[in-house]
């Protein structure tokens, strides 16, 4: 028998979705449903704004950002 | 999103009784057919429109190419979304037929005939003030301005605002979460920034769209407003209508719209439809973007249409006294400069990411400044400067990582060959969003079809 599961599919980089599983296991695997293949998974749709929210700081300490050139 | 888009998926929210009474009406069949539907959807409706009997699935099969499948399989499914096309059974085998009031308004709608004043009643006699096309113009561009002022000078900028602005619009503005009251002050948000951005017919729709789901609370019959607003796309510019004929609801709601600009109201039992209101369901409706809107305006500068320079280092100069493009482009650039007819500034990755923090997109700002390039600038093939356009796409990916959409996976098929024809619907439907053969599952962004799918494959099989 056919079964739709509700969620939203996530794509990304490889990369990305390694933190993103990172993050699921610090959170007791609370966000992922199924994890699809290296670019794809599937999360709780009501724990999507959290699981962004936790990604940007995330990568707020991995990723430096380009000093901003403000020369007028 | 698009303005028609926006009316279809709030359409495709009402329940199943709502269209029966909607459809009773030919405007509304006829705004329906010609604003909401694909050109393939409209084909098949003006086939079966004088068809007595149901037509078999594989009958119409016949009359498209089978390269055109999936475009049938999407018109078929918008049709049947928006209950224009029922689905019966006919000796064992699919078929379809028109609803019969969508059928017979549209054949009432086309040929004429009928008593019904669904298309308005023109007044006989001639008023007591002429009102021509131009005062309409200015009347609706005036109130329609007086809302946008209030919305931006709610950004803090302390500019505009000052036209007073009706207080039911007020209360319509916080209720679509455009702007929310904070210590007695509107404050603007995202879904603000965003109506900003879009030409004033999206805008129109979407300030209806949020009218129509606040009818409850103000007591009015949704199907009697929505009908109005349909009939009144098809009503005649510079034309002036009765209100005697309208229900008391309709007549409320006339009330509202005279403060939105959308009609103008000579006497209390005159009306006349502004440019908002005739648009509202043709696919003129670009015509009135927010610039040409606001430049023809007596305070703001330069009667031509476009106004902003963009170079290839990111400097933006734009030519415009008006406070409310000022304050648009305030929004996703860093303003440094301003002089009597010309402000500057530049694009820069703080203010492009401030702009998507808002939840403005990329596409907005890239068809906002083309839309408003300066006459020199759209000299050139590409109006503005590529690296600038990718430059301010790439910086919205930076922002954002992943890519995310709603919907459901379908999985646990029985073989491979079940999985692969239902994801080949789901793929002719166009809600395949993702496929793993490997995995034999597949992510699709709307169900109800694909129960349809699903139901109807049980059927075939049971006998067999």
């Amino acid at each position: 028998m056919v079964k739709a599961v509700k969620g939203a599919l996530v794509e990304c980089d490889a990369s990305i979705k390694a933190i993103i599983v990172k993050i699921d296991k610090q959170r007791r695997n609370e966000i992922i449903i199924e994890d699809l293949d290296d670019e794809t998974v599937l999360v709780k749709t009501d724990k999507l704004e959290e699981l962004k929210r936790f990604l940007k700081e995330e990568l707020k300490d991995t990723v430096r950002e380009a000093e901003e050139s403000g020369s007028e | 999103m698009s303005a028609s888009v926006q009316a279809l998926e709030y359409l495709e929210s009402l329940p199943g009784m709502v269209f029966t009474r909607l459809y009773q009406q030919p405007s509304t069949a006829l705004a329906v057919f010609r604003r909401m539907l694909p050109h393939s959807a409209k084909t098949i409706v003006m086939a079966m429109l004088y068809m007595t009997s149901p037509i078999r699935d594989a009958d119409l099969l016949c009359w498209i190419r089978p390269e055109a499948k999936p475009e049938k399989e999407q018109a078929i499914s918008i049709l049947e979304r928006l209950h224009i096309l029922k689905v019966s059974d006919l000796q064992g085998a699919r078929a379809y037929r028109l609803a019969t009031n969508f059928g017979q308004s549209l054949q009432q709608a086309l040929t004429g005939g009928g008593t019904k004043a669904s298309f308005g009643v023109p007044c006989g006699t001639p008023g007591s003030r002429t009102v021509d096309v131009q005062f309409l113009d200015t009347f609706a561009r005036g109130r329609w301005e007086a809302i946008l002022y209030y919305m931006v000078g709610s950004a803090g900028a302390g500019l505009g605002g000052d036209t007073p602005i009706a207080n039911g619009t007020k209360q319509l503005l916080e209720e679509g979460n455009f702007v929310a009251m904070k210590g007695g002050y509107p404050v603007i948000s995202q879904e603000g920034f965003t109506f900003l951005l879009q030409d004033v017919n999206s805008q129109v729709w979407r300030l209806m769209i949020v009218y129509l789901e606040g009818t409850d609370e103000r007591h009015m019959d949704h199907v009697d407003v929505l009908s109005f607003l349909f009939t009144l796309g098809s009503l005649e510019l510079g034309q002036d209508y009765r209100t005697q004929n309208l229900t008391a609801t309709q007549r409320t709601f006339l009330d509202d719209l005279a403060d939105l600009g959308i009609v103008y109201m000579s006497e209390p039992n005159r009306f006349y439809p502004t440019r908002l209101a005739t648009t509202l369901t043709s696919d003129a409706g670009a015509l009135l973007s927010s610039s040409s809107f606001g430049s023809n305006m007596p305070s703001h500068s330069p009667a031509s249409k476009g106004y902003i320079i963009v170079e290839t280092n990111y400097r933006l100069y734009a030519y415009t006294a008006s406070v409310l493009q000022i304050a648009i482009l305030n929004l996703f650039s860093n303003l440094s400069r301003r002089f009597p007819n010309l402000v500057s500034g530049k694009l820069t990755k703080q203010s492009i990411q401030r702009a998507i923090s808002y939840g403005i997109t990329a596409e907005q700002i890239i068809s906002y400044l083309t839309a408003h390039a300066h006459p020199q600038m759209q000299k050139s093939k590409q109006i503005l400067p590529p690296t600038v356009v990718d430059q301010i796409r790439l910086w919205q990916i930076e922002g954002d990582r992943m890519s995310s959409t709603n919907g459901f996976i379908m999985k646990d098929f029985r073989d491979f060959a079940e999985y692969e024809d239902a994801m080949k619907y789901a793929d002719a439907l166009g809600v395949l969003v993702w496929k793993s053969a490997a995995k034999r599952c597949f992510f699709v962004s709307k169900l109800e079809q694909m129960q349809t799918y699903f139901s109807n494959k049980k059927q075939e099989q049971r006998p067999g």
